[in-house]
């Protein structure tokens, strides 16, 4: 039962980042390799939040958002005039230099060794020490974030965006001011993926730079894609599937000291077969994503 | 400071060799091949398998590791580049399936050799002393290498027939169709030649340093950097760019500290995008095709 | 209709080496259609995208209703009344022919975050309100039954009729049209022409690139002849089509 809520919850941070990014990349068309980035950001700026400054959870969540959604604005005011695929190497530049400075710093990030010791989010004075708790708590969280996407997305502004990821020109021959709809998602993006970060860290308790790699991001990327991007359910599908497909694998009997690699492998080799065979991912219905990935 | 200099030059030797690899494919495939960097970690890794675990004599190993790494690359475009262009895939769909090649390759690697760093080092680490630095005979080799893979490429684009094919690919793919080039063809030899040269840069570097499943993902990104940095449109540009990432991996760590090697080569990377999106020697770019 | 709500003067633009505006002015009052005719490559695009903002001139001035247009970003002038259509239809594949039209329009309640958030009574309000009045526009050019058929699998025709409909929707003043009738069949060719022609009661000011002289003639008060990026020749339609000039380098 106990295993079955970890899971729960894992799958709910993963659909909180998968959500996220599908609002940068699968509707505004901006693929970002950063996403990990933000993650983790999110998780330092709590765990240091907690750890130093004994700032209570509630504030500490609202700061780390802040904090992502400000990176966001950076990223994309940094990124303004890069094209397509040059914008995809920009913010792979922007991962690798957050992740050196989470190794580098050791004065604020622990380096290597990470930090440790971050204590159970504490809403009110009431302490949510027990796992269901966190579970709900998860929950919670997920229900906001797919509330928020949900309204973007039917909502005159979600129908900018995917003007934005299918012609930029269209978007400013209507008047659409391109550059402050991009800073925009990205804000959104980036806080909701900080925040998820700040519930990771409470949760696990230790954090360390090898959950905020290059690769972490790709494997946000590829629950988007599998999921369906641009889609109002896909990221959530997609999360569902990519986080337990792996733990099915535990169970028929691989060793764990192989697990990582295989679970790898397994999700790369699933992006690579979706983007062959249905680039709408699961939930998508019909052509989408002029600049991601086409029928 | 002459050592560091020195040490720029290798680095920004091979680091040219994964970059010209990387640019010929993209001069006709137009997009980035970024699992150019398993083909870089497949080759050192089938060399220790034939030479050290198989016991094969070296130079026999090294053929068959370069050939496997290339029959990979090539396999890559055959079996998923290829079909997808042919579906009329944007860059970024072939960006996005190179990463979940390239993810899927760097942990087979390393769900067969192991995680961790290992030596092809075959007894030459003896430095010789050249001008005052200290170079070792791996390393010349990887300059010379790298300054003959360099002149030949050049000759190459400039001079004979596929040269020319390439630059008619890379202009307008369906323009060079009609004129009767088949661009499948000239882009997959332009696979073969790119992986050729990370297999071969990848060994080298196994055997300068150690290797690690990993090494792939460092070469193919610096390789990147130097390209776009370079300009992405000559060759001229590529060693450019691969030289100041070279120097500044080196020089610049005398003044910063090694830990920050790769974060201040992107982040003047960044500097280039803002600046000077089409790089060094690169054509500007028309504002808005419309 | 007697004052002039469109003034380019002077106006100069090179790629490299090559000249493709060369000097060129032109003016048009409210309430006129003025056409613009000459061979592939006289730079007649090229006019609109400089007016429009995605390319700057070298030299010139371009200026509506009275506020100068050149350095704005494309956007910002979008947002002053200019729109444009392009030769090569463009709209946004995806999304419905009613959402491409609400997309045109220059109301951006429920485009900014605040509204989506915190007003969202207003946007749903607002949206449905819009909804309705894009669709009776649509329906009294005929796309009616297009309205929830998304814009990539329209015809080529409806697709340009689409383009015209976004114009008009977005309530621009200055209209710029590239080729609004080029390939399309002579049924949504009139339809095309008949909504072009109300234009200009409504006090519009309307620029047509066009090579269809038959339809130049039935829709412009004046037309200008361009090549190699200068106006060669500049009168009525009939005197256009009786000018030696024209006639040799152009409609002979």
């Amino acid at each position: 039962m106990e295993y079955l809520v970890h899971i729960g919850i894992l799958i709910g941070i993963y659909l909180i980042l998968g959500v996220s990014l599908d609002l940068i990349a699968g509707h505004t068309g901006m693929l970002s390799l950063a996403h990990a980035a933000f993650y983790g950001i999110g998780a330092y700026a709590a765990a240091i939040l907690a750890l130093r400054m004994n700032v209570p959870f509630p504030v500490s969540v609202a700061l780390c958002m802040t904090l992502g959604a400000l990176l966001g604005i950076v990223l994309g005011a940094l990124t303004a005039r890069i094209r397509d695929d040059y914008f995809v190497v920009a913010t792979l530049a922007l991962q690798v230099v957050v992740l050196r400075v989470f190794k580098n710093c050791i004065w604020l990030t622990g380096g290597s060794s990470g930090l440790i010791g971050i204590p159970e989010p504490a809403v009110g004075g009431y302490v949510v020490s027990s796992d269901f708790g966190l579970l709900l708590l998860v929950g919670l969280a997920c229900c906001l974030t797919v509330f928020v996407s949900g309204r973007i997305v039917g909502s005159p502004l979600g129908r900018v965006l995917i003007a934005i990821r299918e012609d930029e020109i269209v978007a400013c021959c209507a008047g659409k001011n391109v550059l402050v709809h991009k800073l925009t998602v990205l804000a959104v993006g980036g806080a909701f993926a900080a925040g998820a970060g700040a519930l990771y860290a409470h949760y696990v308790g230790f954090i360390d730079p090898t959950s905020f790699t290059l690769m972490e991001s790709i494997f946000v990327l590829s629950i988007v894609i599998i999921g369906g991007a641009g889609t109002r359910w896909g990221p959530v599908v997609g999360a569902a599937i990519l986080v337990t497909l792996p733990e099915v694998l535990r169970f028929v009997g691989l060793p764990g000291s192989m697990a990582g690699e295989v679970r790898q492998i397994l999700y790369g080799g699933l992006l690579v077969v979706f983007v062959m065979w249905r680039p709408q991912g699961l939930m998508g219905a019909r052509m989408i994503q002029r600049g991601g990935v086409q029928e | 400071m002459c050592q560091s200099i020195a040490n720029g030059l290798v680095s920004a030797s091979w680091i040219a060799l994964v970059a010209l690899g990387f640019g010929l494919i993209y001069g006709p495939a137009r997009f980035f091949h970024f699992a150019h960097g398993v083909v870089f970690t497949l080759a050192p890794y089938l060399s220790f398998l034939f030479a050290v675990r198989l016991g094969l004599p070296v130079p026999i190993s090294f053929l068959m590791a370069v050939g496997l790494s290339t029959a990979t690359g090539c396999m890559m475009e055959i079996g998923v580049y290829r079909p997808l262009r042919h579906r009329g895939a944007s860059p970024l769909t072939l960006l996005v399936a190179s990463l979940g090649l390239y993810v899927m390759g760097q942990n087979t690697i390393s769900l067969i050799f192991g995680k961790g760093s290992k030596t092809l080092g075959l007894g030459i680490h003896e430095g010789i002393n050249v001008l005052g630095v200290r170079i070792t005979p791996v390393q010349l080799v990887i300059v010379l290498v790298s300054l003959t893979a360099m002149g030949f490429s050049v000759l190459l684009i400039k001079k004979a027939k596929f040269g020319k094919a390439i630059r008619a690919v890379a202009n307008d793919r369906v323009l060079a169709t009609v004129s009767g080039i088949d661009g499948d063809r000239v882009i997959l030899w332009s696979f073969a030649i790119g992986s050729a040269l990370a297999a071969v840069a990848g060994i080298l570097v196994a055997l300068d340093v150690d290797m690690a499943p990993t090494m792939g993902l460092n070469a193919v990104v610096m390789g990147v950097v130097a390209f776009i940095i370079g300009g992405t449109s000559r060759i001229r540009g590529i060693a450019l760019g691969a030289l100041l990432v070279g120097m500044v991996q080196h020089v610049g760590v005398l003044v910063i500290g090694s830990q920050w090697q790769d974060a201040v080569v992107f982040i003047m990377l960044f500097a280039f995008l803002l600046v000077r999106p089409e790089g060094f020697l690169g054509r500007k770019i028309r504002k808005a095709t419309v | 209709m007697s004052f002039k709500r469109l003034e380019i003067r002077h106006l100069v633009k090179a790629f490299g080496g090559e000249i493709v505006l060369s000097d060129f002015s032109l003016s048009a009052c409210g309430g006129e259609t003025v056409g613009l005719i000459g061979p592939n490559g006289a730079g007649k695009t090229t006019l609109f995208n400089v007016i429009t903002g995605f390319l700057s001139p070298e030299k010139g001035t371009v200026s509506f209703d009275g506020t100068k247009l050149v350095g704005l970003p494309p956007f910002r002038i979008a947002n002053l009344g200019v729109c444009r259509t392009f030769q090569d239809v463009r709209l946004i594949r995806p999304l419905t022919t009613v959402e491409n039209v609400l997309l045109a329009s220059r109301d951006r309640t429920g485009e900014r975050l605040v509204d989506v958030l915190f007003r969202w009574k207003r946007t749903t309000r607002r949206e449905s309100k819009m909804r309705e009045a894009a669709i009776s526009l649509l329906e009294s050019v005929g796309l009616l039954d297009t309205v929830d058929v998304a814009g990539g699998e329209l015809s080529y025709g409806q697709q340009k009729l689409l383009s015209l409909v976004c114009c008009l929707a977005s309530g621009a003043e200055l209209i710029l049209l590239d080729e609004p009738i080029a390939g399309i069949a002579p049924e949504m060719r009139g339809e095309i022409l008949s909504i072009i022609r109300e234009l200009p009661n409504k006090g519009k000011c309307v620029v047509v690139i066009e090579h269809n002289f038959d339809a130049i003639s039935s829709i412009c008060d004046r037309v200008i002849f361009m090549d190699a990026g200068e106006k060669k020749s500049e009168g009525t339609p009939d005197e256009i089509q009786t000018d030696p000039i024209v006639i040799e380098t152009y409609l002979g």
